[in-house]
């Protein structure tokens, strides 16, 4: 056990799982050296040198695309992009290559491989620093998408990524990397992809949220506390598959929802965990399950932090529903 | 200058240099700018230096959250800026252009609006610092994704050509920026169609710390062009006169129709990627003192000095008076404000449309 906060997670658990499993190559823009714009990859170059912890040419195309090949030949490649924003000039090789192998091919070749990207807003950063692409990738039949937000979790889930058998879209919530620090153990820990975390249980509203969004979901569950309002917190930490039974659950025993994604708010995640509680529990809602999004505009630099969706919004959106 | 023949060899292997480091005139051509217009390639070198330095100090005191540094680049950059014919000709810059922007005369304090977000910034506060664009100076908005604004600038040059324009487009990139997709796509197209456009590469040997050596297995980027049908000049972006001569030529054999080209200038970045970086992670100090040694402000200040077009009296005068300059228009961008928050849902589209004004309501009065 040691205290670590999540970039500290990322490049720990590589660390462990590539000294166990010679097929792990780490791919990426300044992983090698450098150790990671982010420091992601610390000290992964000097311990497994430059065959394993690969500095490659300024081309995504190239990064996801040869991991693709990698992984079809039997490694275990894990791609860093060095932001969520930069995937696009990949995105036809994660779409057309990783996502589809196995299907096109009737199972005779397949892409298991871990593209990690650091994600999200609230770093001043602007529309190319700052998006949340999750939906172009939950909306890809082939991949599965994870997005945790403690060290914990982190270390978790990225084991079970790296093991998994098809492509995992690993992403990471810049804005927490340093931000949490938490106990995290060592040892044969994993957290299975498609499994939520219920972090607090309540009675009078559930919260669901993932990624970056739990700190801003937390403290809203905080400030109802001091109100005498009893939430339950729920932190999704995959998104393809999603832990429909967790969240069912909560809703319908408790009937009211607020549903908190920092990502546009059109065709966000929430818009599926919407329907889906009224397509299967409406009997049990006393309110209609409420979004709090991000805008469908270009996340805007100079707004940095009245885009995402803080505790104000948050707590509206639950007083609306505990109101209705 | 003879149409269509050029006076510069493509495809060297050492780059092209017409003054040493020492200050001499090595070309076999006389010169034929101005005394002025010599002395103003200076002047340009220097205000993008010290504006450069202040983008560094607005930095470390927290009033700017990010910039990518010039100094170094500003021999290529200075030379860009003054062949093309500012107004006319389209710039597709990148983010560590500043000395090119500037250059073309893009106000210093638009500029500093642009790394303010303040009211000045004619991209309206949209972007992150070192973002800067400028509709009628036609300096394309920047854009951080690498590469992505290659294609868009060949299109600009193909609608040119087109339209019989005599316009001509600079596309300025880093040599990472040569190995995305998008610069292939870019330069093949153009080459294909004989657009008129001038690839601007400035080769710093670094993309944050991945170096040369990693980005591609060729010998120089200049010839790459070759594949593409077009010639390529390696040239030493530490020289700011030989950029400034093999650019002109290359930006007018476009306008003349002879097609595409691409410069390649080796040039250094003396500072870290971004105040984020720490560059001595991945690069030894000796380097960096190495080429401090090229530095193309002394060496063609030594040129200027040879000529007998400047001294020491003329360098105090310009460092005082583009001091003030700066200070005012730094002063003149903190005042203009803050881009204000009813622009935040403007310009997705031509007119706000009711979705977007209906999620605008959903602001929180205390985020607001
Ligand atoms: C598509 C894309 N991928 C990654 C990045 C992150 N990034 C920003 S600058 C940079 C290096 C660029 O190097 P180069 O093109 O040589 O220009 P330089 O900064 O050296 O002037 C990288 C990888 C990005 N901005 N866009």
């Amino acid at each position: 056990m040691s205290t670590q906060n999540i970039v500290q997670t990322i490049a720990r658990t590589l660390d462990e799982e590539m000294g166990k499993d010679e097929r792990i190559v780490v791919l990426g823009e300044d992983v090698g050296k450098r150790g990671g714009v982010f420091l992601a990859t610390e000290n992964l170059f000097e311990k497994y040198g430059p065959d394993r912890v690969m500095d490659t040419p300024l081309s995504e195309a190239a990064i996801i695309g040869a991991a693709v090949g990698m992984a079809a030949h039997g490694m275990r490649p894990i791609a860093e992009i060095q932001f969520a924003d930069y995937v696009y000039p990949g995105f036809d090789q994660l779409v057309s290559q990783a996502a589809k192998l196995r299907y096109r091919s009737g199972g005779q070749f397949t892409a298991p491989m871990v593209v990690r990207m650091p994600a999200g807003g609230g770093v001043n950063g602007g529309h190319h620093h700052s998006q949340n692409p999750e939906s172009h990738f939950i909306h890809t039949a082939g991949l599965k998408v994870v997005y945790p937000s403690t060290p914990r979790d982190t270390r978790g889930l990225l084991r079970t990524a790296i093991a998994d058998e098809d492509p995992v879209v690993f992403m990471e919530p810049k804005r927490l990397y340093r931000a949490i620090k938490e106990e995290v153990p060592e040892g044969d820990e994993t957290i299975p992809i498609g499994k939520a975390n219920v972090r607090k249980r309540g009675d009078d509203v559930v919260i669901i949220s993932y990624g970056g969004s739990m700190a801003e979901a937390q403290r809203a569950a905080e400030e109802l506390e001091k109100q005498q309002i009893s939430t339950e917190l729920i932190d999704l930490r995959s998104l393809q598959p999603w832990d429909k039974e967790t969240v069912l659950d909560s809703v319908a025993r408790i009937g009211r929802a607020v549903l908190v994604s920092e990502a546009p708010h059109s065709l966000g995640f929430m818009s599926e965990v919407s329907a889906t509680i009224s397509e299967e529990i409406l009997d049990s809602l006393l309110a209609p399950p409420m979004r709090v999004s991000g805008f469908d505009i270009p996340y805007p630099y100079a707004y940095d932090r009245e885009y995402l969706p803080g505790p104000n919004r948050i707590l509206r959106a639950v007083q609306q529903v505990l109101d209705y | 200058m003879i149409k269509g023949t050029p006076r510069f060899e493509a495809f060297t292997d050492e780059p092209i240099t017409l003054v040493s480091e020492q200050g001499k005139w090595v070309g076999d051509f006389e010169p034929d700018l101005s005394k002025d217009q010599l002395r103003g390639l200076y002047r340009d070198m220097v205000a993008a230096r010290l504006l450069d330095e202040r983008f560094s100090r607005l930095q470390r005191s927290g009033r700017i959250s990010f910039y990518a540094s010039s100094s170094g680049h500003e021999g290529a950059q200075v030379a860009a800026g003054r062949a093309a014919q500012a107004g006319r000709d389209w710039i597709f810059p990148y983010y560590r252009d500043s000395a090119m922007v500037l250059t073309l005369g893009m106000p210093t304090r638009e500029i500093i609006g642009q790394m303010m977000a303040t009211r000045l910034d004619p991209n309206r506060g949209r972007q992150m610092p070192a973002h800067p664009g400028h509709g009628p100076l036609k300096i394309y908005t920047a854009a951080s994704p690498i590469a992505s604004h290659v294609p868009p600038a060949v299109g600009t040059a193909i609608s040119m050509k087109l339209q019989a324009t005599g316009e001509v487009t600079v596309c300025s990139l880093g040599d990472g920026a040569t190995s995305e997709g998008d610069f292939h796509a870019g330069i093949n197209f153009a080459g294909v169609q004989g657009a008129p456009i001038v690839f601007l590469v400035q080769n710093n040997r670094y993309a944050i710390s991945v170096d040369y050596n990693k980005q591609t297995a060729s010998q120089n980027i200049a010839m790459k062009a070759h594949a593409y049908g077009m010639p390529g000049y390696l040239v030493d972006g530490m020289d700011v006169l030989a950029s400034y001569y093999v650019l002109k030529e290359s930006i007018e054999r476009a306008r003349e129709g002879f097609g595409p080209s691409l410069v390649e200038t080796t040039v250094y970045r003396y500072g870290p990627h971004s105040p984020a970086d720490d560059d001595s992670r991945y690069r030894p100090k000796e380097e960096v003192e190495a080429w401090r040694k090229r530095d193309p402000l002394p060496r063609y200040r030594r040129f200027l000095e040879n000529e007998g077009l400047w001294d020491e009296k003329q360098e105090k005068e310009l460092l005082a008076s583009i001091e003030e300059e700066q200070k005012a228009a730094q002063q003149e961008a903190q005042e203009a404000g803050k881009v204000p928050l009813e622009w935040m849902f403007e310009d997705v589209f031509a007119e706000v449309p009711d979705f977007l004004r209906e999620q605008q309501q959903r602001l929180s009065p205390e985020e607001k």
